[in-house]
């Protein structure tokens, strides 16, 4: 299949005070792709994810999707795009139900302006497809596992039909069954051409699935290669900062 | 197999409706405040010798309840999401400032009634807008408008109180606000109205999930598009609006305007939010929970005077309620998790 460019990023400079967190990166995805995001802990993985998912806009630089120049200033522009992010710490609010948190900030509503409670009901079926059997769309999220969790979260994307799914160490705090499950969920991305990048800190967790990785080290691209041109080592020194782009 | 499924569906529809009938109706937490309000209403049945349902009691009882209900319903929906206003005892003073002075100026009351809670809905927004925009934590923010709006009230009325004896020249005004329809106080109406009002908005509105959202996990909810600030200011205004229109309806009642009309009522109205169910840290609270708080704590209030036991009494044991309230919400909270 001909790779069809879904987001092209060129230049991100992001500034938090003095820090000089992400510095000049560009970069393309293309659809259907996984993109592994790696590097250490301060890389400006996080950075960059902030601004590609409109929580902070960027000092510098343009981003453009489907060939066309976008501003993202805030998550609603973000989700407007087609972009869902599935953040590792923020992904619910516990003390709300199933049903309130998959459709927050998208609520379903009638003519009346009042919620479409039937509507907000087929949760549970999203969820059963992904293997996730929830009972009732009522059902409190703060009784649910870290990957039942990142499944909810998942699920929600698949639902609003994101174009990149962005995800934020999605098995860094799960068990290793769990993150078994999520990692089976990103391909299921992929195979609905839907594009995924995937921030972690860890290779290891992306490495079978990407098939691209960009590496980021103290804010700047130190690697953007395909999976068949590398390897795990030369990737791993890249990590730790013994290549210089 | 087909039959199997469905009535697997069948099975969990029907737990659906339980669980919301559950959630909605049957909270927990609002059958043991409920059930402590019927005790107290038996209790103080015999200590006050049955004084206490005598229709003048009553109605005295249930205007006291709208009065701070309407403040405690708004708080609760402001403490949901995520912020907390002590000024609303001058925000409600200010509001009946204004009815009187602009009455005194020869302006319609009904007119009079708009622009005070104008006025309340902008002293709110002030205070939201302080506290989102700057960042600074609304108790702060709000300890200080309360100071503050107190204070231009003083400068406004130099301490002197000012007469609003509507009952006589706008007896329509009166009863519109503070009258009584039959035997039930037009006050009480209000109440209901305004609670039906923010449970349909928390319970089935887009704006209500998003006061959740933003109260259970700010972040969460600002990364799933919601303008988080939007949402809070929005909450300050509309309790600032119901304090205007309580302020309003007291100075209705007495006739006359004082300027420490309201103090203490902020603490009063957080007070039957806590005992309703309403957690401080935000997210989790119900309009239905502060309207029985405010209940038993009127009924505390009047059932332990007209006991005879006395008003200090009665703080004393408010403060001990309050405690063991909020000590039973916590062991709920811990069982639901």
């Amino acid at each position: 299949m001909e790779k069809q460019p879904l987001m092209k990023a060129t230049d991100i400079h992001k500034w938090y005070g003095k820090i000089h967190a992400v510095n000049g990166v560009s970069f393309t995805i293309n659809r259907g792709e996984i993109l592994g995001l790696i590097g250490d802990n301060g890389a400006g993985k996080s950075s960059l994810l902030k601004v590609l998912s409109g929580y902070h806009y960027q000092d510098k630089g343009e981003i453009f999707m489907e060939g066309e120049k976008v501003k993202i200033t805030s998550p609603a522009d973000a989700r407007a795009l087609g972009i869902e992010t599935v953040y590792q710490e923020r992904a619910l609010v516990d003390s709300m139900s199933l049903a309130r948190n998959f459709y927050m900030g998208r609520e379903p509503v009638g003519h009346t302006g009042f919620l479409d409670k039937r509507k907000m009901a087929e949760c549970i079926d999203v969820l059963k497809k992904i293997g996730l059997p929830i009972n009732s769309p009522d059902y409190l999220v703060s009784n649910l596992s870290g990957g039942q969790r990142q499944g909810v979260a998942i699920g929600r994307a698949m639902y609003f039909k994101a174009k990149l799914v962005l995800l934020d160490e999605p098995v860094t705090a799960l068990s290793v069954k769990e993150a078994h499950r999520i990692l089976d969920l990103v391909l299921e991305f992929k195979e609905a051409n839907i594009s995924v990048i995937f921030i972690t800190h860890n290779l290891q967790q992306v490495y079978d699935i990407a098939d691209r990785f960009l590496v980021l080290d103290n804010g700047k691209k130190v690697k953007d290669i395909e999976k068949d041109a590398t390897s795990m080592e030369e990737l791993t020194r890249a990590v730790m900062g013994e290549i210089n782009a | 197999m087909n039959e199997q499924n469905s009535q697997k569906i069948v099975n969990i529809k029907n737990k659906n409706i339980f669980n919301n009938i559950f959630n909605r109706i049957g909270a927990v937490r609002e059958i043991i405040i409920f059930g402590l309000a019927i005790a107290l209403f038996i209790i103080f049945f015999f200590t006050t010798k049955g004084i206490m349902f005598s229709p003048e009691a009553l109605r005295i009882i249930f205007v006291a309840v709208s009065e701070l209900g309407l403040v405690a319903i708004g708080i609760t929906m402001l403490i949901i999401s995520g912020e907390f206003d002590l000024s609303v005892g001058s925000i409600s003073a200010m509001g009946a400032l204004l009815a009187a002075k602009l009455y005194q100026l020869g302006l319609n009351p009904f007119l009079a009634l708009v622009i005070a809670l104008i006025v309340g809905i902008v002293f709110g927004g002030f205070n939201g807008f302080i506290t989102v925009k700057f960042n600074v934590p609304s108790f702060i923010v709000t300890l200080a408008t309360m100071i503050g709006y107190r204070g231009l009230i003083y400068v406004i009325t130099e301490g002197v109180p000012i007469g609003f004896r509507v009952v006589d020249t706008h007896p329509a005004f009166h009863k519109f606000i503070a009258g009584e329809l039959g035997v039930i106080p037009v006050p009480l109406i209000w109440l209901v109205i305004a609670t039906i009002i923010l449970m349909l908005i928390l319970n089935f509105r887009r704006f209500g999930n998003h006061v959740y959202a933003v109260g259970g996990n700010q972040e969460t909810a600002r990364a799933m598009g919601i303008n988080t600030d939007k949402t809070k200011i929005i909450c300050f205004m509309a309790l600032g609006m119901l304090s205007a229109l309580v302020g309003v309806m007291r100075v209705t009642r007495v006739r006359s305007f004082h300027s420490l009309q309201g103090e203490g009522i902020a603490l009063m109205a957080i007070a039957a939010a806590v005992i309703g169910g309403t957690l401080l840290k935000g997210g989790v609270g119900t309009v239905l929970g502060a309207v029985l708080g405010t209940l038993v704590i009127v009924l505390l209030e009047y059932g332990l005077i007209m006991s005879g036991v006395g008003a200090y009494m009665y703080n004393l044991v408010l403060g001990a309620v309050i405690i063991v309230v909020v000590i039973l919400n916590n062991v709920i909270e811990q069982r639901r998790k």
